[in-house]
């Protein structure tokens, strides 16, 4: 591109910048204001900043529970997903098999399947098992979401890998079985990884399953224990400033240390290359 | 030796590919496909979870063991009383009679071999208190005419019962009498109908207001959100498509809006939009953008716009994102040996971005429009349909009549019409598409 950056550009860049973050701005400066000052100025910067939001948010609802049950069932999810991701998507891109177009034909076709659709037999399967208020009973129908995803993403990645390293493996010998485990897989594991990340995110923010299979506060997910901290009486601007900034942190935390391997992971399933 | 009875057990590239795409494949079926079609079957049925006559799907006539064995325990002994303390020979003759018939339909249901081996079975639990869990043993089909002359006759008997009752002058009897009545009504509960109903269910929701007041604001929302995420985005990424120093923090400062959980962003965007100490709503009235403060939640044109601009915040770097990696694979060869040729800006644009973005843009809008019109979350959480439900999407609609009002019947109606509608956009999409969607995948 023979385009130059200039000062114009760089204003534009600082206005988008602060307009995207605006919401995360003026949420964490809420989060330090006294309780009483947010009811009754707009004032931005507050004279006495002080930790009392925080200290409720933590102490009126079970919020590192809500954090430590999301962890849970999100890297359970992920662990499952990638298992049986990673077979289904080396068979489907590297070993002569039928039927491939239908395989990822049905793969993309139950990613775009509305969990609306899913929710009231899942609940009745999930009820009847009697795994609700538990990490396995958000952990199946999470599989609805995160198997389509995660076939449908590490197909681009095992793609990418030269054919050459399974035909020079069969020379020497290698078991169809060996060639993945021993050579194609370490060298799709940088995308297994991202596609690692992406499934975990997904799995953190969902929202429908959560809602209505782990109802009982101690089961609850971060998304739906956010949502519950709205009385009917009162809404505690306080408390959930405070409670957004610390769930939002460790996402914080993700996307900075990866947000190449996100990019790379988000746009390989849009662009040819 | 070794070597070779290894060889034995070795999978063939063929039959490894199809060992490590089953297990996928049944999960799969399991968890999406199954669903969805006992979601479409469910939807063929009067069915209610917080009904107990209607809490099971029943194809033919049930009874519901449980309950008629604990009443019919109690209608023998009340109806023994019952002959003695009557105050006329009449009324005693009645009673009899009643026992009679109501004995001859009981033994006639009990002659079915497995009935009575449930009977037996029920009998026992309830003797010790225990509960029927399990709801083979608590549920029995009937034959349908058996089923409606029985609780037909159940229901006459206690409507003569009642007219003992009202016409006995002695109080004791009179009560006596009305509470046998109660009880056959109530065993008469316990032999249910069938409550398949077919397609009843969707005639009923195509002429519903609020579904069809559901399904505009699902379209309205889709299509002004998805545009303005396109215009917007393709804006940003064209914006951005250069070298410059930075990278890092606009691809973060992106990333975040899409990385929280959508449930948190409508939270936040709760406490933005609040009448009295949100700042969104105190700026837009300062700057006379809104009538007043609480227009933004309070109205119903105000809480549209409200869930629209959340969305489009929290979707459009998502978008630009996207697009940015369509735009990099246009190589830049292209605009300068437009610009040889004396093309500006404006034309390299049309004549050039657009028809090679065209895929990525597709792609783009197909993942979008599917995730719009699936809309749940951020209605639920930020406005909960309301202010009057205009700001109702179908999915939020579908779920307050699956899960508020356990009507899991009609809420079937409900999600069937969002995946057939969700299926309609996406074939629409993947015939524009093409085969582009699989390009990278399969060979």
């Amino acid at each position: 591109m023979n385009k130059r950056a200039g000062i114009g550009f760089y204003l534009f860049l600082i206005i988008f910048v602060f307009l995207v973050m605006f919401p995360f701005i003026w949420v964490f400066l809420t989060s330090i204001k006294p309780p009483g000052e947010i009811f009754s100025s707009f004032r931005w910067f507050t004279k006495n900043p002080s930790l009392d939001s925080y200290e409720a948010a933590l102490t009126n609802r079970p919020l590192l529970r809500y954090m430590l049950n999301s962890f849970a069932v999100s890297s359970l999810t992920t662990i499952l997903s990638l298992a049986f991701a990673s077979f289904t998507a080396y068979a489907v891109t590297r070993l002569p098999i039928k039927g491939k177009g239908l395989i990822l034909g049905l793969v993309l076709a139950a990613s775009m399947f509305p969990q609306i659709a899913i929710i009231s037999p899942m609940f009745n399967l999930v009820t009847g098992l009697g795994l609700r208020n538990s990490y396995m009973g958000l952990v199946i129908p999470y599989i609805t979401i995160s198997l389509p995803l995660a076939i449908w993403i590490l197909a681009t990645f095992f793609k990418k890998i030269p054919f050459e390293l399974e035909e020079s493996a069969k020379l020497d010998g290698a078991s169809p079985f060996q060639t993945f485990r021993k050579i194609i897989f370490p060298l799709a594991a940088p995308g297994v990884f991202t596609t690692g990340i992406l499934v975990f995110i997904a799995a953190w923010n969902e929202y429908l399953f959560a809602l209505t299979i782990n109802s009982d506060d101690m089961w609850r997910t971060v998304p739906v224990g956010i949502s519950m901290y709205q009385s009917q009486y009162s809404v505690p601007w306080g408390d959930i400033s405070a409670a957004t900034v610390i769930v939002t942190i460790p996402i914080v935390i993700l996307v900075l240390f990866f947000q190449k391997r996100i990019v790379s992971g988000l746009t390989s399933g849009s662009v040819k290359e | 030796m070794k070597n070779k009875k290894k060889r034995g057990f070795q999978l063939s590239e063929k039959q490894l590919g199809y060992a490590m795409v089953i297990p996928s494949l049944i999960l799969v079926i399991v968890v999406v496909l199954w669903p969805v079609a006992q979601s479409f079957y469910n939807s063929l049925f009067d069915y209610r979870l917080n009904d107990p006559a209607r809490s099971q799907l029943m194809l033919s006539a049930t009874i519901d063991l449980e309950r008629y064995v604990d009443n019919h325990f109690y209608i023998e002994g009340q109806l023994d009383s019952l002959a003695g303390s009557a105050d006329s020979e009449e009324n005693a003759e009645t009673v009899k009679e009643i026992q009679q018939d109501i004995e001859s339909y009981h033994s006639e249901l009990i002659s079915d071999e497995e009935i009575n081996t449930k009977v037996e079975k029920i009998d026992e639990l309830l003797m010790n208190f225990t509960p029927v869990r399990d709801s083979e043993l608590k549920y029995s089909k009937l034959d349908n005419d058996f089923a409606k002359d029985y609780r037909e006759a159940l229901e006459s008997h206690s409507a003569e019962l009642t007219a003992i009752a009202e016409a006995s002058g002695d109080e004791q009897t009179s009560q006596a009498f009305q509470q046998t009545s109660d009880l056959l009504a109530s065993t008469a509960g316990n032999i249910l109908k069938s409550n398949f109903i077919g397609l009843e269910n969707y005639g009923k929701y195509m002429k519903d207001q609020r579904m069809w007041k559901a399904m505009g604001n699902t379209a309205f929302f889709t299509v002004v959100s998805v545009a303005f995420e396109l215009v917007l985005g393709l804006a940003v990424a064209l914006l951005i498509n250069r070298a410059f120093k930075g990278r890092g923090i606009i691809r973060a400062s992106v990333l975040i809006p899409w990385a929280i959980p959508t449930a948190v962003a409508a939270m936040m965007w709760g406490f933005l939009y609040d009448g009295q100490s949100g700042i969104v709503a105190h700026y837009l009235e300062v700057l006379n953008v809104i009538p007043g403060a609480s227009w933004l939640l309070s109205t119903s044109d105000g809480g549209m716009f409200s869930i629209i601009l959340a969305d489009v915040w929290k979707t459009t770097p998502y978008m630009a994102l996207l697009l940015l990696a369509g735009l990099q694979t246009i190589p830049g060869s292209l605009y300068e040996a437009s610009s040889v040729d004396g093309a500006n800006k404006v034309q390299q644009f049309w004549r050039i971005t657009l028809p090679l973005l065209k895929s990525s843009i597709l792609v783009a809008l197909l993942f979008r429009t599917l995730d719009a019109f699936r809309v749940f979350d951020l209605i639920y959480v930020l406005t909960g349909g309301g202010p009057a439900n205009a700001t109702e999407s179908i999915s939020v609609y579908a779920y307050k009549t699956l899960f508020a009002q356990q009507n899991f019947g009609e809420g079937s109606v409900l999600s069937v019409i969002v995946f057939l509608s969700v299926a309609v956009i996406s074939f629409i999409y993947v015939k524009l598409i093409g085969s582009d969607l699989f390009a990278g995948r399969a060979k």
